[in-house]
C-alpha cells in the first residue's frame, strides 16, 4: 500500500515500473474510464475489453505523458480513440450486440416512471451516432469542461458546443417519440 | 419532457450501469498489475547494485564495507554489463515493449505509428486521414527533438492521409506505401493487411 | 397489467430496440433538415428530397451527411458554393450511388483548407466517373441484389460488396486523372485498378469479386470511363 497518495508520485513511481502504484492509479481512473466506454459503446463486453486494454496501454506509453498536463486528459483520451476504432471495426464487423444488463433487481421504492425513462435515454443514447454521442458523455457522466472535451476528441471548443446541443435535442427527440409510442 | 432535464436522466443512467459492472471493476487494478507483472524482465544489474549500495543505519564502518562490496561487485558485473544489457528489454522507460493488447489480439487491428520529423519551430502537428475522418489526430514531440510521433490502431484497409504542420498541408510521408495527387498536392497512402503491417 | 408485467413487456421491446438500435445509429432526417437551414438554398427542396431518398438506402451514412451540412455551414465561402456541393451529392443519391467515396472527399478538402470552388470541381468529376462505373458494371452483367435475397449467380452482388468494388475503381481512376495520367492510357488504368483492388482482395474485398471484375474489364472500357470524366 502506497504511503504516497499524490497523483505525480504514484505516475513517477509508475514510471520506474512500479505496477503497484499504478494499480492506485487505476483504482482511482477505473469508473470514469469505464463509464466513458460504455457511454461511447453501449455494449458491455466491448467496455470492459477497452477499460482493459486503456490502462495497458496507458502504462506501456507512459514515458510519453506530459507530467505537466492533466493525467485525465490523457487517459480519456487513449480511451475514446480505442473506443473510435472498435466502433469503426465493428462497422464491418457487425457483431449481435449485447443489451445492456443492469446487476441485481432494481430498487422497489423507485417510481416506475423514472425507471422508465432511465430505460429510454439508453435507447436514445445508443441511436445516437458517435459524433453526438461522444461528447454528450463526457460532459454529463465525466463532467468535463468544454475545453477538455475539445482536447480529448480533437474538436473545436464551438464544435464540442454544438454538438452537445444539438445531441441533447437528438435525445429528447427520440425519448419523446418511443414515449409516444409506449402511451399509444 | 418531464421537469427532469435530459442530462440528469442521463448522468443517473450511466452511473447505474457503471455501478452495474462493478464486480468486474473491482477486479480491473488486480488483473492488469498481474498481466504487467508477468510481462515484466528480471531486475537488471543496476538495480541490484543500487539495493547494495543503498546505505544503512549502522556505524560508519558498517557503510564503507557497503561501499566496498559494492565498488567489488561494480567490477565483477560491469564485465558482463554490456551482454546483459542487451538481453534486457526496457520498461515503459523503454520504446521497445510491444504488447498486443486483448482487442488487438481479438480483433486484427494494427498500432500504425505516424512519424514527422518537423521544423523544431513547428507548434501543432496533427494528421489527417480516412481513418479519422478528416478531422485531425494530434502528433506529440514530448523531448523536444523536433520528431512528432503518435500510434493509431488501425483495421486492415487502405487509408490515405496527410499531415498538417502548423495548418500546411504535408503529403509526402516516406513511410507512405504509396502516394497519389489529390487536389493538387501530393497525398499519402498506407495500407493495412491482415496479420502484420503492408500488404 | 401488473407491475412485473409491465416491466417485462417493457425490458422485452427495449431489448430488441437496443439491439437493432445500436445496430444502426441514424441520425434522424430532422437533424439534417435542421442544419440546413442555416445555408440559404435556391434547391432546398430537391436536396432534401434526395437525402430522405438516401434514408432508404442500405448503408447510407446519415451521420457523415450531418457533418458534412455543419461543416458548410461554418465555413466563410459563398452560399452558392455550398449548393453546388450538396446537389453534387444529391444527384449522387438520386441515382442511387454510393456517397461513401465523395464525403470523404470533401472532408479531406475542409481539413486542407482547399477552397469549396475547388472542391466541387473535383466532386464533379468523381461522381460522373461512379456513375460511368457503374454503367461499366451494367454493361459487364454485373448485377446488384436486393438485401435479404440469395446470391443466385457469382455476377450477382449484395449492395454492399458491389458498392466497395465501384467506389475504389472510380476512385482509382480519379486519382489517375488527377495524377495527371492520361485519360486514353487504358492500360496504366487497368494496372492501377489490378494493383487497388488485389491490395484490398481478402482485406476489404473479397477475392471472388476481385476475380470477376478483373476478369471482365478490360483497358479500352477504363479509357471510356476516363474520357467521359474529361470531357
Amino acid at each position: 500500500m502506497y504511503r504516497v497518495q499524490d497523483e505525480v508520485s504514484l505516475l513517477r513511481a509508475s514510471l520506474e515500473g512500479e505496477t503497484e502504484a499504478w494499480g492506485e492509479i487505476i483504482s482511482r481512473y477505473k469508473d470514469a474510464v469505464f463509464g466513458l466506454c460504455i457511454g461511447f459503446l453501449r455494449n458491455r463486453a466491448d467496455a470492459e475489453d477497452i477499460t482493459h486494454d486503456a490502462f495497458i496501454r496507458a502504462y506501456v506509453n507512459l514515458r510519453r505523458y506530459n507530467v505537466d498536463k492533466r493525467f485525465s486528459t490523457w487517459i480519456f483520451t487513449i480511451a475514446a480513440n480505442l473506443c473510435r476504432n472498435r466502433l469503426r471495426y465493428r462497422k464491418n464487423h457487425p457483431v449481435g450486440e449485447m443489451p445492456i444488463h443492469l446487476s441485481g433487481g432494481t430498487d422497489p421504492a423507485r417510481a416506475l416512471e423514472q425507471e422508465e425513462r432511465c430505460d429510454r435515454v439508453r435507447a436514445a443514447l445508443g441511436r445516437l451516432p458517435y459524433a453526438y454521442r461522444a461528447p454528450l458523455v463526457l460532459r454529463f457522466y465525466n463532467d468535463l469542461a468544454y475545453r477538455e472535451i475539445s482536447e480529448i476528441l480533437a474538436i473545436p471548443e464551438g464544435t464540442v458546443k454544438t454538438r452537445i446541443h444539438r445531441g441533447k435535442a437528438m435525445l429528447k427527440e427520440v425519448m419523446e417519440n418511443r414515449e409516444e409510442r409506449d402511451q399509444a | 419532457m418531464k421537469r427532469t432535464d435530459v442530462d440528469e436522466i442521463l448522468r443517473d443512467a450511466l452511473r447505474e450501469e457503471v455501478s452495474g459492472a462493478q464486480p468486474y471493476l473491482d477486479e480491473l487494478e488486480e488483473r492488469i498489475v498481474v498481466e504487467l507483472g508477468e510481462r515484466r524482465p528480471r531486475l537488471r544489474a543496476i538495480d541490484w547494485i543500487r539495493q547494495l549500495a543503498a546505505p544503512t543505519r549502522s556505524a560508519r564502518f558498517g557503510q564503507l564495507v557497503v561501499v566496498g562490496a559494492t565498488a567489488a561487485a561494480f567490477l565483477i558485473v560491469g564485465l558482463f554489463a554490456s551482454q546483459f544489457f542487451e538481453q534486457q528489454s526496457g520498461l515503459p522507460t523503454g520504446g521497445g515493449i510491444r504488447l498486443e493488447t486483448a482487442q488487438e489480439a481479438r480483433s486484427g487491428l494494427q498500432d500504425v505509428l505516424f512519424v514527422v520529423p518537423a521544423p523544431l519551430a513547428a507548434s501543432t502537428v496533427v494528421v489527417v486521414g480516412d481513418f479519422n475522418d478528416w478531422e485531425a489526430t494530434p502528433l506529440t514531440d514530448e523531448d523536444g527533438d523536433g520528431i512528432w510521433t503518435t500510434t493509431i490502431p488501425l483495421s486492415p484497409g487502405r487509408y490515405e492521409y496527410g499531415y498538417l504542420i502548423d495548418g500546411r498541408w504535408w503529403g509526402e510521408d516516406p513511410r507512405a506505401d504509396e502516394y497519389i495527387q489529390s487536389f493538387g498536392e501530393y497525398s499519402s497512402v498506407r495500407y493495412v493487411g491482415r496479420g502484420g503491417e503492408g500488404v | 397489467m401488473t407491475r412485473l408485467e409491465i416491466r417485462v413487456a417493457l425490458w422485452a421491446f427495449l431489448s430488441v430496440v437496443l439491439i437493432g438500435g445500436i445496430a444502426c445509429a441514424m441520425v434522424p432526417f430532422g437533424a439534417i433538415e435542421e442544419a440546413l437551414c442555416c445555408i440559404h438554398l435556391e434547391q432546398a427542396e430537391r436536396i432534401l428530397a434526395a437525402i430522405q431518398l438516401g434514408y432508404g438506402q442500405e448503408g447510407f451514412p446519415s451521420d457523415d451527411v450531418l457533418r458534412l451540412v455543419e461543416r458548410l455551414v461554418e465555413n466563410p465561402s459563398s452560399s452558392g458554393e455550398k449548393e453546388s456541393i450538396l446537389l453534387i451529392l444529391a444527384m449522387a443519391l438520386e441515382n442511387g450511388l454510393p456517397v461513401d467515396g465523395l464525403l470523404s472527399k470533401v472532408f479531406e478538402g475542409l481539413a486542407r483548407g482547399v477552397p469549396l470552388s475547388q472542391i466541387g470541381i473535383g466532386l464533379q468529376q468523381r461522381l460522373i466517373l461512379l456513375t460511368q462505373v457503374r454503367d461499366l458494371f451494367l454493361d459487364k452483367r454485373i448485377f446488384v441484389v436486393p438485401s435479404g435475397s440469395a446470391q443466385s449467380i457469382p455476377s450477382a452482388l449484395p449492395i454492399p460488396r458491389f458498392n466497395e468494388l465501384l467506389t475504389n475503381i472510380a476512385d482509382v481512376v480519379g486519382d489517375h486523372l488527377e495524377g495527371g495520367g492520361s485519360a486514353r492510357d487504358g492500360h496504366a488504368l487497368y494496372e492501377e485498378v489490378e494493383k487497388r483492388l488485389t491490395a484490398l482482395q481478402g482485406v476489404t474485398l473479397l477475392q471472388a469479386d476481385v476475380e470477376l471484375v478483373l476478369d471482365r474489364i478490360e483497358p479500352a472500357d477504363l479509357t471510356r470511363v476516363a474520357l467521359a470524366a474529361v470531357s
